[in-house]
C-alpha cells in the first residue's frame, strides 16, 4: 500500500481556481481598505459605524481572499504602498465619493470572478456576495451623498 | 477607478464563456426564461406603484420608477441572452405583459412592502442560478441579484 502524506482539503478539488481574477479582487480588496482609512478622516462622526462595518467587511474579504490563494498555490498580491485617488479627497463630499469608486471597484473585480470560476465551485458564491455587498456599500453611500441615481442595473459590469 | 501608485488594478475584459447553451435539449424552457419573466412583471408592479404614489408619496414613487427602469433593464438583457442561444421565433410573447388594472393605490406601506418583496425575491432567484449556468450568463445573474438587492436595502 502507497504512504499517502496527510494534506489538508482541497478548496473542492480546485477545479481551476481562477486566479488572475482572485489577484484582482484581493488588489482591489487592499485598495478598499486604504481608501476607507482615509475616507474616516474626512466624513462626520455619524457615520463612523457605518465606516468601521465597511471597513472590517474589507478586511475580512481581503484575507479569505489571500486563503483562497494560498490554498491554490499562487502567492497573494501585497497592497501597494500607496494609490492615486481619482480626485483629491479634500471633504466629506470627495470623501464619500472615494468611498463609492472603492465600492464599484470591488463590485467589478468579484464579478469577473463569477465569471471566471467554473459552475457549481463554492468561488460563484463567494464572488455573488462579495459583488452583492459592495453594490449595496455604493448604493447606501450614494445616498448618503445625495448622489443619482442611486442604483446601477447592472452592478460590476463593465 | 482606484489606480495603484505602481500598477494598475487592471482586469482585461471578463472572458465570454458562456457561449453555448447546447447541452439543453430544445424542448426544455432556457433557465432565463424565469428571470425574464419576473424582471417584465417587476418592472410593470413598479410602474404601478410610481404611477399610482405619485401624489401620496413621491418619494416612494421615485424609488418605484428607479426600481422599473432597473428590472426593465434587467430584462432587455435576458431577452437578448435567450434570443442569442436560441434564435428564431421566442418560446413565449417578448412583450411584457400588461400591468393590468392599477390596483386602487394602496397604502404606501403596502406598496412598499410589496416592491421590497419583489426585489428580495428576484435577487433570490437570480443568486440561484449563479452557481449552476455557464460564465457570462452567471455574471449577467450575479449582477442582476446584486442590482435587485440595492433595492430591497433601499425600500426595506
Amino acid at each position: 500500500m502507497t504512504r499517502r502524506p496527510l494534506r489538508p482539503p482541497p478548496y473542492r478539488a480546485r477545479p481551476q481556481v481562477p486566479v488572475g481574477a482572485l489577484q484582482a479582487a484581493l488588489g482591489a480588496e487592499h485598495a478598499a481598505v486604504w481608501a476607507y482609512g482615509l475616507v474616516g478622516a474626512f466624513v462626520p462622526d455619524a457615520l463612523s459605524r457605518r465606516l468601521d462595518e465597511a471597513m472590517t467587511a474589507h478586511q475580512a474579504r481581503r484575507d479569505a481572499t489571500q486563503r483562497i490563494l494560498i490554498d491554490a498555490g499562487a502567492a497573494p498580491v501585497p497592497p501597494e504602498p500607496g494609490y492615486l485617488t481619482p480626485e483629491p479627497v479634500t471633504d466629506a463630499a470627495s470623501a464619500l465619493r472615494l468611498a463609492i469608486t472603492a465600492e464599484t471597484d470591488a463590485a467589478a473585480a468579484w464579478r469577473s470572478v463569477v465569471e471566471r470560476s467554473p459552475a457549481d465551485a463554492d468561488l460563484r458564491g463567494t464572488g455573488l456576495e462579495a459583488l452583492t455587498d459592495a453594490a449595496v456599500r455604493a448604493t447606501r453611500w450614494r445616498a448618503t451623498a445625495g448622489a443619482t441615481p442611486l442604483t446601477v442595473p447592472f452592478p460590476g459590469a463593465p | 477607478m482606484l489606480t495603484a501608485g505602481t500598477a494598475l488594478l487592471l482586469t482585461g475584459p471578463a472572458a465570454l464563456t458562456g457561449c453555448s447553451s447546447s447541452t439543453l435539449a430544445p424542448s426544455r424552457p432556457d433557465p432565463l426564461e424565469s428571470p425574464a419573466r419576473r424582471a417584465e412583471a417587476d418592472a410593470a408592479l413598479a410602474q404601478a406603484v410610481g404611477q399610482t404614489q405619485a401624489q401620496a408619496n413621491p418619494a416612494l414613487a421615485a424609488s418605484a420608477r428607479a426600481l422599473a427602469a432597473d428590472r426593465m433593464a434587467h430584462a432587455t438583457a435576458l431577452r437578448a441572452e435567450l434570443r442569442r442561444a436560441r434564435p428564431g421565433p421566442p418560446s413565449t410573447s417578448t412583450v411584457p405583459p400588461p400591468a393590468g388594472p392599477a390596483p386602487a393605490a394602496p397604502a404606501p406601506s403596502a406598496a412598499r412592502t410589496a416592491l421590497a418583496q419583489a426585489a428580495r425575491a428576484a435577487q433570490d432567484e437570480a443568486a440561484g442560478l449563479v452557481v449552476t449556468l455557464p460564465g457570462y450568463r452567471a455574471a449577467l445573474l450575479a449582477s442582476i441579484a446584486a442590482c435587485c438587492a440595492t433595492h430591497a436595502a433601499l425600500l426595506s
